[in-house]
């Protein structure tokens, strides 16, 4: 698949800290990709380097396959970009805003009117956006980095401040990009939730590191199911596994196996009921995505 | 390219309070100017030049400065707020067009603030009565008033550029306004850029500066509008973005 953006060793360092440290950032053509990771991690920081906001101290970015250093205003002309919160000029209307974006992409009336439309504000276009809620904002926000219906579009936590119709409307509008109009989408977000209902892939990056990239699906894959067996007796039954040579995980009241097949599971229970322990529960455990990712990025910090 | 930041620039500036600025500053120096010159004048008798050394004093050694430092914050101000600079600089433009765009609007708005100012002091004076002629002089005071401005201009808009806080370029604009009168004084007007304003304009001395200072001044003026143009520019380029 067609590369749209990649990074090699992407790296800023300020003064000893790196803040991302060698990130090889790969989205594909067509792809919803999912930039997650706690607050601070490096986020918005990458975003930066890939929009020519800030400059890499080490690396290199290439973006539609042409370094971004020597095609900057090529590469801009087909970004759209939403950093960190919305810009906006307070002091004129939703759509003098738009207008402002309109002569500096130099795009014509009708992306004006088909933005505003998308983002549900042609009604309060007239509007003071001194004046706009914080979720107006931001939709405005989106409906200026989409003026001009870009190859790729580069929102950092779009869903903030949206109340949640909002969030989930906006979910929808990202989601039909790409087929609606050929858009690659990198988002980020620190809400694990978020990037499940709309991402294609996945990019989880962790103090500087990228600690995992890949497709949704190979992230869920990583969420092997478990068995959790409930009995009347605790500690006769870890003796009885024991003995069959299965080595049980004790979760609050009950035993978690893990790495086991069906009929060892039907097995296990035969055995348990024939040493006479009651047998109260044997269920299936996924772990959820939730816990992946916080095994991935460590437990102490929270999300 | 250029076109499109500049008339980005301009939609900008609507629904601003900037006018009032621009309007109320000129008016403040002529009239404190024209009471000056009706007060004193036993001493003044040179009619229109005595009312221009009244009125130019107020206004080229203190408002003036104060106004287009205040323009020069305004502009940039803009950016600073609500992370603006994240989304002007990544519009494909080259981040040179979008600094002369700046550059561009705020001359426009110093030539505007100028052309008032003359009628102000056309009117001050048919106010108070005089009867001779205008000064031959007085549209080469407004014009080299208007490139010395320009080159201040440049210089606030860097301050503002690099300083997020609207105030402390417009006070360090108060303090080098200062400075360049005693540069001024020193005889070293030609090489400070509030200094060439007051020369420029004949604030202090109505003689003209002769050929060769006149060449001097514009050649000044454009180091200082080219250099720290140049200067900015680059910053812009090689620098982060902190918005």
């Amino acid at each position: 698949m067609n590369q749209i953006v990649s990074t090699r060793n992407l790296s800023k360092r300020y003064g000893n800290v790196f803040s991302v440290n060698e990130v090889n950032l790969s989205v594909c053509e067509g792809d919803i990709y999912g930039f997650l990771g706690p607050n601070g991690a490096g986020k918005t920081t990458t975003l930066k380097m890939l929009l020519g906001l800030v400059r890499p101290t080490g690396g290199k970015v290439k973006i539609f396959g042409k370094e971004l250093e020597a095609n900057r205003r090529y590469i801009l002309q087909n970004i759209g970009s939403l950093i960190e919160s919305p810009s906006n000029y307070e002091h004129l209307t939703g759509l003098e805003n738009m207008r402002v974006v309109q002569r500096l992409r130099d795009v014509p009336d009708k992306n004006v009117t088909e933005a505003l439309k998308m983002v549900r504000l042609e009604k309060q276009k007239d509007k003071k956006v001194a004046q706009y809620s914080l979720g107006m904002k931001q939709r405005l926000g989106i409906a200026m980095a989409m003026l001009s219906f870009p190859k790729l579009l580069i929102l950092d936590e779009p869903t903030n401040g949206l109340d949640p119709a909002g969030i989930g409307e906006m979910r929808e509008l990202i989601k039909s990009l790409p087929q609606r109009y050929g858009m690659t989408i990198l988002l980020s977000s620190h809400l694990l939730s978020e990037i499940e209902q709309m991402a294609t892939s996945v990019g989880i990056i962790h103090n500087g590191t990228m600690l995992f990239q890949g497709s949704m699906e190979k992230l869920q894959a990583r969420s092997r199911p478990a068995i959790r067996i409930k009995t009347q007796d605790h500690a006769m039954a870890r003796e009885l596994l024991a003995s069959r040579g299965f080595f049980p995980k004790v979760q609050e009241d009950s035993l978690l196996l893990e790495n086991i097949t069906d009929s060892q599971v039907a097995q296990v229970n035969r055995d348990l009921v024939a040493a006479d322990i009651d047998v109260l529960r044997i269920e299936e455990q996924t772990r959820s995505l939730e816990s992946i990712f916080l095994d991935l990025t460590g437990k102490g910090n929270s999300l | 390219m250029l076109q499109q930041c500049i008339s980005a620039e301009w939609i900008k500036l609507r629904r601003s309070y900037l006018w009032i600025v621009m309007m109320s500053l000129p008016l403040v120096s002529v009239c404190i100017g024209c009471a000056n010159f009706a007060m004193n004048q036993g001493v003044l008798k040179n009619e229109w030049y005595s009312l221009w050394s009244q009125v130019s004093l107020f206004y080229g050694e203190f408002f003036f400065p104060i106004l287009i430092a205040i323009c020069s914050a305004y502009l940039c101000r803009l950016e600073h707020a609500n992370r603006n600079w994240n989304m002007i600089m990544t519009a494909p433009v080259s981040v040179g067009s979008l600094f002369i765009a700046k550059v561009a609007v705020i001359s426009v708005l110093l030539l505007l603030v100028q052309g008032f100012f003359f009628i102000l002091y056309v009117a001050g004076g048919m106010l108070i009565g005089l009867q001779a002629d205008l000064p031959p002089e007085l549209p080469g005071w407004l014009f080299r008033g208007w490139i010395a401005a320009v080159a201040i201009g440049v210089l606030q808009l860097a301050l503002s550029v690099r300083i997020r806080s609207f105030a402390a370029p417009v006070g360090i604009g108060l303090c080098m306004t200062f400075l360049g009168l005693g540069m001024y004084v020193m005889n070293l007007g030609l090489i400070f850029p509030h200094s060439l304003l007051t020369a420029g304009m004949g604030v202090l001395s109505q003689e003209g500066l002769g050929l060769g200072s006149s060449f001097l001044f514009y050649v000044m003026n454009l180091l200082y509008i080219v250099v720290i143009s140049a200067g900015v520019m680059y910053r812009m380029r090689s620098t982060d973005v902190v918005s």
